[in-house]
């Protein structure tokens, strides 16, 4: 049984607010100096799942890909030190592409040369584009079923058995494999790196093929037109009168201007 | 069971996580507040990022090293503006010393008195600090919530501390015969948060009194202040001295709790008498009760030790040879002897002590244990220093601060 997880690397998504900064001639997030870029960490629960199946299944095989520049092998290889058995690395350009699509055409294709495999799990969504649409193209283009959302992951005679989350409540949901499944934070807190696994982790096979060689046509199907950080803006007026009903009467009148009251 | 050592990609290579602090963090995602993994350290220096961190009131603004001056005034023939690259043309001294914050271990006295769970040596998280004076919004939280949300342990680590005497730059300026005091201020200022006056009370019905918004200060006696330990550091193990350290510059009272290691100094006034510091007479007293006519600062710390391995977390032992390790330290200088009981304090065999030359810093002992009997045990340790003074020195006080009494640990051997 060979379990593929997709996983991105991104922004500590913990940092201060303060020291988020975006590049607005780039559309791109400026890297904090000092500050490691780490697992997003709905992925990181993808790969706790996995984990969790291979602990009952224990001849399971845990593969961990990215797309994603050469520091992103940090994230692979915090996966490994998770438990996971090998990783690859497809290294794309430094930036990214924020296109779901293109993330989702050159994964696809680097799949389906780790082909066969029988579940690939990852987040529900990054945790800083929040844009969710990667996994479901995935399955698109690998032509498998996905289930979103996942709680709990089992797999049990050719079949994945999914509990989702719903808005008001969950559902259970049994697909056949091969299959597709996007894990919510809803799985629980992911393992921690122990020294043991960590140590053999520098011994695990990790691969790296450039995003070139796996995929060159999958050209962008959205442009970014402005990533920006939202203005607050306050003002504060101070209202005068010469009388606390004057002031009474000016307050309502501004009031009213915009459409408060 | 203690937990699976974690591991983590250090220099690129696989390795055991490197100690860290227990933070707590501001709204900016400063750390203001930090515990010691005690339980992961090794050797007798704590590595910065491992260093306890408590502050009072706001840290102050860093200050640039080029930009940085403090005073020198009061009593004194010259009274003097002085910057970092003045007090660096002095001859320098390096002191090596154990920091304790005088509220280490309270939680101990609390369970001393049955009023609290036997605290544990394992380093716990503890919830965001945000502090008294932060929680107006909403209702206040009770002084239990507070003690289980924010454990005493871990406020206590050991550094290497480079500076100058304070002496020195008080011959400076010359100090006048009459001065029996310096008069430490530092850069940092706000409004006492009564939290840990709550906090190391168990109470919120004592009296606040609220000295509005002042700087950190503390009345040093002058016999003190003069002690060539007593240095100015503007360096911390082997490195620039970190903002929340402290920097540019700061007070080490080598022996003192750390209350007494004013950071950010501001101003150093001499005095012929003793001025009312908030944290010297408000906060960080010892006496019975609130009332207590006798309660005077606290000052040189007890006589101390503990046992870092094994702790209640280790059990069960397995039979066979175990070593029981430690650390001890005293506010008094040097550590001469660690006494180590198996059986609850019923009998006690001398531990070896590792040598140096270092009167402030803790000294690591170990006791080789032989244990073939399965059963329960209750491992204890206890320190003398050369002064001859056997812990435990200090007795419980309303504020719970020194703690310094003897911590059982309780183990089944298998």
């Amino acid at each position: 049984m060979k379990i593929l997880v997709c996983v991105k690397q991104i922004q500590d998504p913990e940092i201060a607010p303060g020291l988020f900064k975006v590049d607005e001639a780039s559309n791109s997030v400026v890297a904090v100096p000092g500050i490691a870029q780490v697992i997003s960490p709905y992925d990181e629960q993808a790969i706790e799942a996995a984990l969790r199946i291979k602990e009952k299944t224990p001849e399971a095989k845990v593969v961990v890909i990215t797309l994603g520049a050469a520091s992103a092998r940090d994230v692979l290889k915090h996966g490994l030190s998770m438990g996971a058995d090998e990783a690859v690395l497809v290294e794309g350009p430094k930036n990214g592409s924020a296109d779901g699509f293109v993330t989702a055409s050159v994964l696809s294709e680097a799949i389906k040369k780790l082909a066969p495999f029988d579940l690939i799990l990852t987040g529900r969504q990054s945790a800083d584009l929040d844009a969710g649409v990667v996994a479901c193209g995935l399955a698109e283009l690998l032509g498998i079923p996905s289930v979103n959302f996942a709680k709990s992951v089992d797999v049990s005679d050719g079949n994945v058995v999914v509990d989702r989350v719903l808005d008001n409540g969950f559902e259970k949901i049994q697909v056949q494999l091969p299959a597709l499944v996007t894990v919510s934070n809803e799985m629980g807190p992911a393992r921690k790196p122990n020294l043991r696994e960590t140590m053999k982790a520098s011994r695990k096979p990790m691969q790296s093929w450039p995003q070139n060689d796996v995929n060159k046509d999958a050209g962008a199907s959205q442009e970014l037109i402005r990533l920006y950080v939202p203005i607050k803006e306050k003002h504060c007026e101070i209202i005068g009168g010469t009388s606390a009903g004057e002031t009474a009467q000016m307050l309502v009148r501004k009031l009213r201007d915009g459409r408060l009251i | 069971m203690r937990p699976e050592p974690e591991g983590e990609w250090v220099q690129g290579w696989p390795d055991r996580k490197r100690p860290k602090l227990m933070p707590s963090k501001d709204a900016e995602g400063r750390t203001v507040f930090a515990r010691t993994p005690l339980d992961q350290l090794e050797g007798l220096i704590t590595p910065t990022d491992a260093f306890y961190i408590v502050t009072q009131l706001s840290p102050a603004e860093p200050i640039h090293p080029d930009d940085y001056v403090f005073s020198i005034s009061g009593l004194v023939d010259r009274p003097l503006e002085l910057k970092l690259s003045d007090v660096q043309k002095m001859p320098a001294r390096t002191v090596r010393a154990v920091t304790e914050c005088a509220g280490d271990d309270s939680d101990w006295f609390r369970w001393q008195k049955g009023a609290a769970k036997k605290p544990s040596r394992i380093l716990t998280p503890q919830v965001e600090q945000g502090g008294w004076n932060n929680m107006d919004q909403g209702e206040k939280p009770s002084i239990e919530q507070i003690l289980e949300a924010i454990p005493s342990s871990g406020v206590v680590s050991a550094g290497e501390w480079t500076g100058v005497s304070l002496f020195e730059v008080l011959n400076l300026a010359g100090v006048k015969p009459e001065a029996t005091c310096a008069h430490l201020v530092g850069y940092d200022l706000g409004k006492p948060d009564p939290t840990p006056l709550y906090m190391s009370t168990g109470r919120t019905d004592i009296d606040y009194v609220d000295p509005g918004i002042i700087n950190y200060d503390k009345a040093l006696e002058l016999s003190k202040a003069l002690h060539p330990d007593t240095i100015l550091a503007w360096a911390m193990n082997g490195e620039h001295l970190q903002h929340i350290h402290g920097a540019p510059l700061r007070l080490v009272v080598p022996g003192w709790s750390g209350n007494w290691w004013v950071k950010w100094i501001k101003q150093i006034e001499l005095l012929d008498h003793t001025p009312e510091c908030y944290y010297q007479h408000q906060y960080f007293v010892l006496g019975e009760s609130p009332d207590d006519p006798n309660r005077k600062p606290c000052k040189q710390l007890g006589c101390k030790s503990f046992v870092s391995y094994p702790v209640d977390e280790d059990s069960p032992l397995k039979r066979g040879s175990h070593a029981i390790r430690g650390l001890a330290w005293s506010g008094e200088g040097a550590i001469t002897r660690v006494e180590v009981s198996v059986d609850d304090g019923k009998t006690w065999h001398d531990a070896h002590i590792e040598e140096h030359g270092d009167r402030w810093l803790w000294r690591r002992w170990m006791c080789r244990w032989d244990v073939s009997e399965p059963g329960k045990y209750v491992i204890k340790s206890r320190a003398t220093d050369e002064q001859g003074r056997v812990q435990p020195q200090q007795p419980w006080n309303y504020q719970q601060k020194h703690f310094d009494g003897i911590t059982p640990v309780d183990v089944e051997v298998i």
